[in-house]
């Protein structure tokens, strides 16, 4: 046991997490003003977390209106009485003090960073200006104007104001960067996105996903809890996953998927699937079959592909399959490869030969309680256009389209209309696609940007209009159902009052609603015939009540009032109490929620979780859709997917480090002191050689771009490949502590995009590395 | 009145650094990476990307050890350092004056310097933010995803960490100093 006694000192010396060298930043760390309390009173308030995308719950502790400790929620399934550090450091988002406090109007050249403070009045005025003439302009296309969102919470809410009341077709999210290849290929393939049960399963193949240090609840908490299970883990770096994994697989960049194909052909020559279930669910079992044994795909063929011997990849399919209950765990994560499609849907296929589905261990579809929509009456306007960013993609998100088409069509001069206004919440646009010279491009096309965030982000500087939003704590939102094997709703309620004249995005919405509507209705009275035709059929007043275009018509009443009425009328009084009180709701909840040992809790008997359920759904080997648009049907190997790096070059690999996420908590002085800065690892041999030691600064250069960033030599990462964690290299001054510090891989990341989704893919580029004489 | 312990189920961590920052923002502590309470060992894969040998085990939870025969209480020249009612190792923050004699006593690196306050501090856990008002945890147990930590009283029997004490088998860290820790690391 003695080897891993570490002691303080040689633990500052050997921890690249710490840092304790010099870094890029400019910015010094300062000492921060203790929280440290006496014992007053304290009121404890249940929210919901919003550092990353996930969602937990804690009880915030106020005293003297102050925040001053955010503790977990021992009521909720998902989240199991946890916090992360991000969760943890919370506190230091509310009072960060480079937060956006006042509503500001760029007074400079677009990005120089010149605002002036303005009133909210001012602001929206100046809106509305400027969007009274694009929209004239454009002849009452709404499409004209473009959204985002960024955030998971009140993404709906958002869509409803400039979706359904403004009426623009093109809405974009974080989903064309992210999981939605893997979405696609789970509805695809079993007609729901499902949910991993990873408590119930004995066996875990996790490729694609890093959950120890990406973390997800409950299935992160669930993975380090399960003891008998067994996990391997498929990754082309030694994360930290892959360090606790009972067995680690080093695997080429992108080849995945060549590991399941090769585990689906011993699957169907060996027959170790579950005949009964292939039997009653399958449909095109033969030609899958067929197809996969005509290809030959071998342990050895696909040895060439992955760098994992042969002889493994038979034993971890013939471990997987006569596990009692195996999951190849879906992940969720970014697009990696342009197979990546292919890729998640051969994983599902795993998972269904194996009988993995709607069972125990499993993927399940469980039984997510239901939360009743609340309608709002659209108007409909003749003149909007339709979204152009799904031209060239097989499927792709309706809802939410593909950014890197989305600008490319822009920047080329390919889309059907111009877009002039773009409104963007909490969407790091400037860090969080690939190659950024682009966006900077697509957005200097723009007649009006304007920008709702919590923080001067890279993006924000590129505003036009800056509009302060309030951050979670300071906030309550609509009541969220999640989960499906132990659902339950949740709810985010107001912490604190919004700090400086910061306000919640309903708030914002409803004042720009009220600015907007008059203008915008004689824009369509102008230009829009069909309304004529009712004004003239109905008068203005019965046109304009009745086709709904009082735009802050959602907003009459406050989110608190809403939620009460809302969860009173479908769950009860009783629900809407405990939601209140304890942040957290399910049927049966006092009676199911029982301490078992040392804080740990299980929220629903083991016969009341939803394991299986009645549900019809059927298994798709072959889709047709895909062969007709000129893709593979069924998952195939083309030899693009083959992984080669040229001599001197090597792969860059992204991903994330357990303390930040993306490029939201950058700022965060709690979280940059247990983190400083992002390193690129370079294998340490391959260092060596190029005598580059920890902490030396090198230049990273890829088509599109280059960085300067510290090195991190390690041997946990193969000589072809170099990784650095995506979130760093802040390029907007504001931020005192995010500013230059570290690197942004998007200046690197080439935009490739695999064409079935429009998901950008993020780890298909290749970079050299040169050492900087200092 | 009690004997607090803590023992380590520290097999089961993954060192995602939530317990630092917990410990920080509960505890008020300085900014700084020299500036922690308590710190997460790692043992990084050794040996060529291709061979790598891991140890699932690796990170290992250092804190104050709470010692029942404490070294930095006999070193202090200024009798700065007490133990409290609950047994925890406590310092008068008036009589420190940073003579440092109780860091290099300590075997186990637990001290600081804070300099904000010019004290020695180190782990108490949470006595003055938490224990004082009721709480019957530590910032860094409740946070833990894994739940490594279970803390507790060591006189009481029907305690989840004299329980669990009692089933598995532990170790204390440089046993061979004869400080008689009174935190435990489960095998």
């Amino acid at each position: 046991m003695k080897k891993i006694e570490i002691s303080r000192r040689k633990f500052l010396q050997g921890s690249v997490a710490l840092c304790v060298y010099a870094t890029s930043s400019p910015a010094t760390i300062i000492p921060k003003k203790t929280t440290k309390t006496t014992i007053t009173e304290a009121t404890n308030i249940p929210y919901l977390c919003n550092m990353c995308r996930n969602k937990c719950a804690g009880f915030a502790r106020v005293e003297d209106g102050v925040v001053t400790k955010l503790n977990p929620n021992q009521y909720f399934p998902k989240s199991r009485n946890m916090l992360c550090p991000k969760g943890n450091a919370g506190i230091d988002a509310i009072y960060d003090k480079d937060r956006l406090k006042y509503p500001l109007i760029r007074i400079g050249k677009r990005g120089d960073g010149k605002y002036k403070r303005v009133t909210w009045d001012e602001a929206n005025e100046h809106i509305k200006d400027k969007l009274v003439k694009i929209f004239n302009e454009q002849k009452d296309n709404r499409s004209t104007l473009a959204y985002c969102n960024g955030e998971g919470f009140n993404k709906n809410e958002y869509i409803k104001f400039f979706g359904g009341k403004i009426g623009s077709a093109n809405f974009l999210d974080e989903g064309s960067i992210c999981l939605n290849t893997k979405l696609g290929a789970t509805i695809l393939t079993i007609g729901d996105i499902g949910e991993p049960d990873i408590a119930g399963s004995d066996f875990v193949i996790m490729a694609g996903a890093n959950r120890y240090e990406s973390l997800i609840t409950p299935d992160s908490i669930d993975m380090i809890k399960a003891d008998k299970q067994k996990l391997v883990v498929i990754e082309p770096r030694c994360t930290v996953t892959a360090i606790k994994a009972d067995e680690w697989l080093a695997i080429n960049p992108g080849t995945d998927l060549a590991l399941c194909l090769a585990m689906i052909y011993i699957t169907l020559k060996d027959e170790l699937y579950n005949k009964e279930y292939v039997k009653k669910q399958f449909d095109d079992f033969d030609k899958l079959k067929e197809h996969i044994l005509k290809n030959n795909y071998t342990s050895t063929w696909a040895e060439s592909k992955t760098n994992i011997p042969a002889k493994k990849i038979e034993k971890l399919t013939k471990d997987f399959f006569t596990a009692s209950r195996p999951l190849f765990y879906l992940g969720r994560r970014s697009v990696w490869a342009k197979n990546d499609f292919q890729f998640r849907r051969a994983m599902v296929l795993i998972n269904a030969l194996a009988g993995s589905i709607n069972t125990k261990g499993g993927i399940i579809f469980g039984k997510p309680l239901k939360l009743p929509n609340e309608e709002i009456n659209q108007p409909f306007y003749s003149n909007a256009q339709g979204r152009f960013d799904l031209d060239g993609i097989v499927y792709g998100s309706s809802k939410a389209g593909s950014w890197l088409n989305f600008r490319e069509k822009l920047l080329n001069g390919s889309a059907p209309y111009p877009v002039k206004a773009m409104f963007i919440r909490k969407h790091n646009l400037m860090q969080n696609m690939p190659n950024i010279k682009k966006t900077k491009k697509m957005l200097e096309m723009m007649d009006l940007i304007v920008v709702l965030d919590t923080m001067p982000s890279d993006t924000a500087m590129m505003a036009d209009v800056i509009l302060p939003e309030c951050t979670y704590l300071e906030r309550e939102d609509m009541v969220v159902s999640f989960n499906r094997l132990e659902p339950s709703l949740a709810l985010r309620n107001q912490v604190l009052k919004p700090l400086y004249e910061s306000k919640s995005m309903q708030d914002i919405l409803k004042g720009l609603g009220q600015k907007l509507t008059i203008p915008l209705f004689e824009l369509s009275m102008k230009h829009d015939e069909e309304l004529q035709e009712s004004i003239e059929e109905m008068g203005k007043l019965e046109a304009f009540e009745d086709g709904g275009y009082n735009l802050s018509e959602l907003y009459k009443q406050d989110i608190s009032t809403r939620n009460k009425i809302l969860i009173s009328k479908t769950f009860g009084e009783k629900a809407y109490t405990s939601l209140k009180e304890k942040g957290v709701w399910y049927p049966n909840m006092e009676k199911y929620h029982k301490e078992v040992f040392n804080n740990s809790y299980v929220y629903y008997p083991e016969d009341r979780k939803f394991y299986t359920v009645n549900k019809k759904y059927r298994v798709k080997c072959h889709i047709d859709k895909l062969n007709k648009h000129g893709y593979d049907a069924m998952p195939t190997w083309r030899d693009s997917y083959d992984f080669k790096v040229p001599d001197k070059s090597f792969r860059l690999i992204t991903g994330r480090y357990v303390m930040f996420t993306q490029s939201a908590t950058a700022n965060n002085i709690m979280l940059r002191d247990i983190m400083k800065t992002n390193h690129i690892w370079i294998n340490n041999t391959v260092a060596k050689n190029l005598n580059i030691i920890e902490g030396d600064r090198v230049e990273v250069k890829s088509n599109i771009g280059k960085v300067e960033i510290l090195a991190y030599p390690t041997n946990k990462i193969a000589p072809s490949v170099v990784f650095f964690s995506h979130g760093f290299g802040s390029n907007s001054d504001e931020l005192e502590q995010a500013f230059g510090n570290g690197a942004n891989d998007n200046q690197l990341i080439e935009d490739k995009m695999e064409n079935i989704y429009g998901c950008a893919v993020m780890n298909e580029t290749d970079v050299q590395i040169r050492k900087i004489r200092t | 009145m009690a004997k607090y312990g803590m023992a380590f189920d520290y097999k089961l961590c993954i060192n995602c650094h939530a317990c630092e920052v917990a410990c920080k923002e509960e505890n008020g502590i300085l900014l700084g990476a020299d500036k922690h309470r308590l710190w997460i060992g790692e043992s990084e894969p050794v040996g060529d990307f291709y061979n790598l040998a891991r140890d699932k085990g690796g990170f290992l939870q250092h804190q104050c050890q709470q010692c029942e025969n404490a070294p930095c209480l006999k070193a202090c020249p200024n009798d700065a350092i007490y133990r409290d009612e609950n047994g925890i190792i406590q310092l008068y923050e008036s009589k420190c004056d940073l003579s440092l004699n109780c860091m290099d006593a300590c075997p186990y690196d637990a001290r600081y310097v804070d300099e904000k306050k010019h004290i020695t501090d180190k782990c108490i856990f949470c006595s003055d933010t938490r224990l004082s008002r009721g709480e019957t945890t530590t910032a860094c147990q409740i946070t833990c995803p894994a739940k490594v930590r279970i803390f507790g009283d060591l006189d009481d029997e029907n305690s989840e960490i004299s329980k669990i004490l009692s089933q598995r088998e532990y170790f204390t860290l440089k046993p061979e100093k004869g400080t008689e820790p009174k935190l435990f690391y489960l095998v």
